[in-house]
């Protein structure tokens, strides 16, 4: 509980005056509400009924009475209470404005903090940790655990700052007035408020089953038209219009349910409040027979009944969900206790280099553990600058682990990376990323204009370098066929781009970085042979610039390539120059084999009608 | 695309009274609901406005007979009006959420009704999330609004109509005094209801807008890293999460405002009914008792007023969606059976003869001819021009070429799923639109290129095919495409669960699934498209051996990828720009050396270095 309270207040940090503003205003909110009717107690009482004041009157009514210059004085001057309950109302109004202004800016303020830490939380978090974990928990976390927390700083936290006002305020004040009539008034406060807790703790679950209902019933709806063209290809509809009654007819019975259970609260809780009307007016009216107390007061209380009957019965809910917030608190700290990626792992007084020319240099290096990466069992190579190197293996043979080690998305177990000769893990990541463009298989575009995606890595690239990039990568003519052409959007809300597309957009997004390193991960994948080489012999032409590691199964991509490596199981078994690697045995010749056999075989095959079986042996 | 429009939702300023009746009178067979509700809510309104008049006749009662006052009676009425107004409250929220529910059961049965009527061409400009939206949420809104709307309405107006009539039979001077708070009142809560109405819509804009944000920025992690721009991507955000933070300030703000306005407004009231009462009292000209109910009424117009103005609003908020989903309801399917074709299948259905097919014609498909079809969607470039060709039962053709050639388009003409724009589809030489939809769609059997699975078993799933097909025959089916072994590995059999979409299932699984699906349907008329991803060998043979199983004595359209298919068809085309550029036998094409050649070779190519690099992997 402390620790908790603890953890309340550190989250308050930067708007613990907002809060304790706001509470003043509240405090001076509720004082001036309860003096409104008490407006009306005293003119009722002292200028209407003609009571005179004596020892038995209450301080309170006696300070009004004063206020207004006297019974004699009111009763001359009824205008007053008008423009006293005016003026009251107005005051307490500007009060309550105040209050809910400052609320606002401080618990809004306080979950766009959670919110910017969080996001930017995730993405300092190491790629290691994505891995693991599943996008939409982590967006649930960001979003609906950042609201239940902003709704209690809002609204619950202010209901709890009410309770604390109207019991250590407000009631001395009445038990001034009366301590009988408080009492009366009073006395079905607590079952009502309990009512209302003990109530909606109960039903939570049924509140539970319909939004499982629903989301069942959504499922459904969703499968059937995701998958209509099934359900039309075997003329399933009546079988679908029986799926679905199910779930649809389940959602209203659920929802039905809850209403029952809804209609009972609400009118049982109805019949305790209207009760602890009946009962202050019964026992107040009989009072004022005996003289006990006068109309007035019964007036007063009757009025302060109906402005508090109603948060009073929202109270028992707002109760329950306190523990709600505890639990979305705990999962948003869970993220933000995740040790961030550090920037250098071993500590170094040497700054990184001014500008890199792109030298690597590789040396026994090890992975493993990687989840989903292949293990790497000791690699060694070296890359000169402005050279490009093609890597070549099945999958699973650890040819993306090496890209993110280079790029340091992941830690490696034993082994070095030099670029330059200076050792990675002494370096900045920042810096050593700043020096690669990557592009990857599956590359991400963001859901946004093609150039702004395209000038994701150099937010400063003039509009004719977005060009040249685009040309280069083979997609500025294509970009040129959209209606809106670079400022064509991207994603749900724009245009989707097939698979090859993405890949070329994301080439010269990587391109436009201008970066000494170039990582193409299997990135032309997608993109048919003709634009692949178009592709690969423009970026020939910028040699020189960029040294280039390419992941890539075509003979064709890595025929250009300087130098080869094959991997297998994470280790390097063939490497070498395009022309030697054709006379070894091995898996480059075959795939070197299939090129330049195929025509002959293809076509005695035909002659011949021979079965052909794609998996053929050479 | 851009025919429908996606966008959420735009606030109506005007209020279109005929949609909403003709929403409501979907209600109006609710009637054992809707009579009980709308005496509930009349009920309600004159038990609220009672409770004043209580008051009053308490408070005079015992100011003029002092201890003497007949408590017992008071007592009485105000225990029955109590329980009376907590029935009344039972009834009407059973009685509303009764209502609420089933019309939006009703509503939303007629929707899914529709849907699995509508042709694909509907489908295309719409996607799944915006149909499942109208579906959902809409119903639920739509009716909710005409359930509680109609309470809110009946209830509103009356209270308002009794303590105007309350107030003016006590004394009409002072009540037309009095009611002159109510046109202030009026504005200001429809002022606010719908200031309020559009800033909170703009908080939910913003906050898709993170929630989009966030998912987006952990799906991209790996790519924002390695392009350094942590610092630029919470910059983005950060502006984003600001301007979310300014629309909450600005609804609180406004929150805060509108309900001490109003309250002053009451104050204002009950001022001037205390100052001016006050001065009747005074003089004898009024109870004390009058006086306290007059200001008590005073503050009672707020309720009724705020509940019309919030519902109005409500409405004129929906009023978009309660567009379009009455336009779903209206749209009428563009393919389905003529009249003629409808009174054939009435008289078959009279005469019970099964050896017909359901509309009366030929059960068997001999041949299916495209004569001079051509066709165009929508409104865009024609794809298919002037096609024609003649497929005999047990013929397999398969269709190649660029993608966007047509060959789909080719496929769906062929289902019926859209219609030729200009020429004919024959079956047997009848145009196929004086033919059952329903009877040519069930023999239809269609594997597509990424198969879509249902939530459910394996088995179901095979079931699909044909609904009341015994275990054992679906077991057959599935041997028969190779499927078993596969299932009997799994971990429940034919039992396990293949998950939203099938994606437990290896898409080479699905395929063989679908399959089975596909031949325990027994169609006349077979049709694939052949997934373009690589699949391991071993499957792929599976695969084929499953196609030999399906193609034996149908007509097939294959869209073929993979050579081995390709190879097997009896006639394979070439398509592009929606002609035909080559047709005839495997052959004979490769010997022509033309764009099949080419095609063939480059596909070849890539076969089989997949093969060497897959062999090399394991």
């Amino acid at each position: 509980m402390t620790s908790q309270f603890q953890s309340l207040w550190r989250l308050l940090r930067g708007h613990r005056l907002r809060y304790g503003l706001a509470l003043g205003c509240l405090l001076l909110a509720t004082l001036l509400n309860y003096g409104v009717p008490l407006v009306g107690t005293v003119t009722i009482d002292y200028a209407v009924a003609g009571k005179t004041v004596d020892d038995s009157t209450p301080w309170l009514i006696k300070l009004f009475l004063s206020i207004f210059g006297g019974p004699e004085h009111l009763r001359a001057a009824l205008w007053l209470a008008p423009v006293a309950m005016l003026g009251l109302s107005l005051i307490g109004g500007v009060c309550s404005y105040l209050k809910g202004w400052l609320v606002s800016l401080a618990s809004d303020g306080i979950a766009r903090r959670l919110k910017n830490e969080l996001y930017d939380h995730l993405n300092r978090l190491p790629a290691r940790y994505h891995d693991r974990t599943d996008t939409g928990d982590l967006v649930q976390r960001c979003t609906s655990d950042v609201e239940t927390t902003r709704q209690f700083l809002a609204s619950q936290l202010m209901e709890i700052g009410n309770a604390l006002v109207l019991a250590g305020v407000a009631v001395p004040l009445l038990l001034t007035l009366s301590p009988s009539m408080t009492a009366v008034s009073f006395a079905l406060i607590p079952p009502l408020v309990g009512y209302g807790y003990f109530y909606f703790r109960r039903v939570k679950h049924v509140f539970r089953q319909v939004d499982e209902a629903e989301g069942a019933l959504t499922a459904v709806i969703q499968g059937n038209l995701t998958g209509i063209r099934v359900v039309r290809a075997f003329a399933r509809q009546d079988f679908e219009r029986e799926k679905f009654a199910g779930p649809n007819a389940n959602y209203r019975d659920r929802s039905l349910r809850l209403l029952r259970l809804l209609s009972w609260y609400w009118s049982v809780s109805d019949l305790v409040a209207l009760s602890q009307l009946g009962l202050t007016l019964m026992v107040g009216a009989h009072w004022v027979t005996t003289g006990e107390i006068t109309v007035g007061v019964l007036f007063a209380f009757l009025s302060y009944l109906a402005i508090l009957l109603w948060p009073v019965r929202q109270m028992g809910r707002v109760l329950t969900d306190l523990g709600k917030t505890s639990i979305a608190l705990g999962r948003i700290g869970e993220i933000l206790a995740v040790e961030r990626e550090p920037e250098v792992n071993v500590g170094s007084n040497e700054p990184p280099p001014a500008a890199f020319t792109g030298t690597i240099a590789v040396r026994n290096l090890r992975f493993s553990h990687g989840g989903d990466l292949a293990a790497l069992n000791g690699l060694s190579f070296e890359v000169a600058p402005g050279e490009t190197l093609a890597v070549l293996g099945p999958s699973g043979s650890g040819k993306s682990t090496l890209m993110h080690l280079l790029l340091r998305l992941y830690d490696y177990t034993e082994g070095e990376i030099f670029f330059d000769g200076r050792e990675l893990r002494t370096l900045p990541r920042t810096w050593i990323r700043a020096q690669a463009g990557v592009v990857m298989q599956e590359p991400f575009l963001f859901s946004r204009t093609l150039k702004e995606n395209l000038r994701f890595g150099r937010g400063d690239a003039p509009d004719h370098e977005i060009e040249e990039a685009a040309r280069v990568a083979c997609i500025h003519d294509t970009i040129t066929t959209f209606e809106q052409g670079y400022d064509t959007l991207i994603g749900e809300r724009g245009i989707t781009l097939s698979g090859g597309q993405r890949q070329r957009v994301a080439i010269a997004r990587a391109i436009l970085k201008r970066p000494p390193l170039l990582v193409l991960d299997d990135a032309l994948s997608a993109v048919d042979g003709e634009t692949e080489s178009l592709i690969l012999d423009a970026l020939r032409q910028r040699r020189g610039r960029a040294t280039t590691l390419v992941i890539a199964h075509r003979l064709s991509t890595l025929a250009q390539a300087d130098r080869v490596l094959v991997l297998d199981h994470g280790r390097i078994i063939q490497s070498g120059r395009h022309a030697e690697l054709i006379k070894e045995p091995g898996m480059y010749r075959r795939l070197w084999e299939i090129q330049t056999n195929v025509e002959a075989e293809l076509l005695s095959a035909t002659e011949a009608k021979l079965p052909v079986s794609p998996a053929g042996q050479p | 695309m851009s025919a429908v429009h996606l966008q959420e939702d735009e606030f109506r300023a005007r209020l279109d009274a005929g949609l909403w009746w003709k929403i409501f009178r979907r209600a109006l067979h609710l009637r054992r609901y809707l009579v009980p509700l709308f005496i509930a809510a009349v009920v309600l309104a004159a038990c609220d406005a009672a409770f004043a008049h209580v008051t009053r006749w308490v408070i005079d009662g015992v100011m003029r007979d002092g201890v003497n006052a007949a408590f017992t009676r008071y007592i009485a009425v105000y225990a029955g009006l109590t329980l009376t107004l907590c029935t009344g409250v039972w009834i009407f929220i059973e009685m509303a959420g009764n209502i609420a529910n089933r019309l939006a059961h009703d509503i939303r049965r007629e929707g899914f009704d529709r849907l699995q009527q509508l042709e694909f061409a509907f489908f295309d400009t719409r996607p799944v999330g915006w149909l499942i939206t109208r579906l959902t949420s809409d119903c639920d809104r739509l009716a909710r609004i005409i359930a509680w709307g109609f309470l809110d309405i009946v209830w509103g107006v009356t209270y308002l109509l009794m303590i105007a009539v309350s107030l003016l039979v006590m004394n009409w001077r002072l009540g037309l005094i009095v009611l002159a708070v109510v046109p202030p009142l009026a504005i200001v809560s429809r002022l606010f209801q719908r200031r309020m109405l559009l800033s909170a819509r703009e908080i939910r804009k913003h906050n898709s807008q993170i929630t989009a944000a966030f998912n987006e920025s952990i799906q991209g992690v790996r790519t924002t890293k390695t392009f350094v721009r942590e610092r630029e991507n919470l910059g983005e955000f950060e502006h984003r999460s600001e301007k979310m933070f300014d629309a909450a300030v600005l609804n609180a703000r406004q929150n805060a405002m509108y309900f001490p306005i109003v309250t002053t407004l009451g104050s204002a009231a009950a001022g001037i009914a205390l100052w001016q009462g006050g001065w009747l009292a005074i003089n004898e000209a009024l109870t004390l008792g009058t006086l306290v109910a007059f200001i008590n009424f005073a503050g009672q117009f707020f309720q009724p007023i705020n509940q019309l103005a919030l519902k109005l609003t409500e409405m004129q908020g929906a009023q978009a969606a309660g567009e379009r989903v009455m336009g779903l309801l209206a749209t009428e399917p563009a393919i389905k059976d003529s009249a003629v074709v409808q009174d054939r299948i009435a008289a078959v259905r009279a005469s019970g003869d099964a050896t017909q097919a359901l509309d009366g014609q030929d059960p068997e498909i001999e041949t299916v001819e495209f004569n001079d079809v051509s066709f165009r969607y929508a409104t865009g470039p024609a794809v298919l021009s002037n096609f024609n060709l003649t497929v005999r039962a047990g013929e397999t053709i398969a269709l190649v070429g660029p993608s966007g050639g047509g060959k789909s388009t080719i496929v769906s003409l062929a289902c019926r799923f859209y219609e030729p724009t200009s020429g004919s589809i024959r079956i047997n030489g009848v145009d196929y639109r004086e033919r059952s939809l329903a009877w040519l769609q069930s023999q239809l059997g269609i594997v597509l290129q990424t198969p879509h699975l249902f939530k459910g078993t394996v088995r179901e799933n095979i079931r699909y095919g044909r609904l009341e097909a015994t275990d054992a025959e679906v077991e057959a089916a599935a041997r028969r495409v190779n499927a078993h072994e596969f299932i009997m590995r799994l971990e429940q059999g034919y039992d396990t669960p293949v998950g939203e979409g099938g994606n437990r299932l290896s898409s080479g699984q699905r395929q063989l699934l679908s399959f089975a699906r596909a031949l325990l349907a027994d169609p006349q008329i077979f049709i694939m498209d052949e997934a373009t991803s690589s699949i391991d060998t071993e499957t792929e043979q599976l695969i084929q051996e499953g196609l030999e199983a399906i193609f034996a004595g149908r007509i097939s359209f294959v869209i073929a990828h993979r050579l081995s298919t390709i190879r097997r068809a009896d006639r394979i085309l070439v398509i592009t720009g929606g002609r035909i550029e080559e047709c005839g036998t495997h052959a004979e094409l490769i010997r022509r050396r033309g764009h099949y050649h080419e095609l063939y070779t480059s596909q070849f190519r890539r076969e089989r270095e997949e093969a060497v690099l897959e062999q090399s992997g394991s």
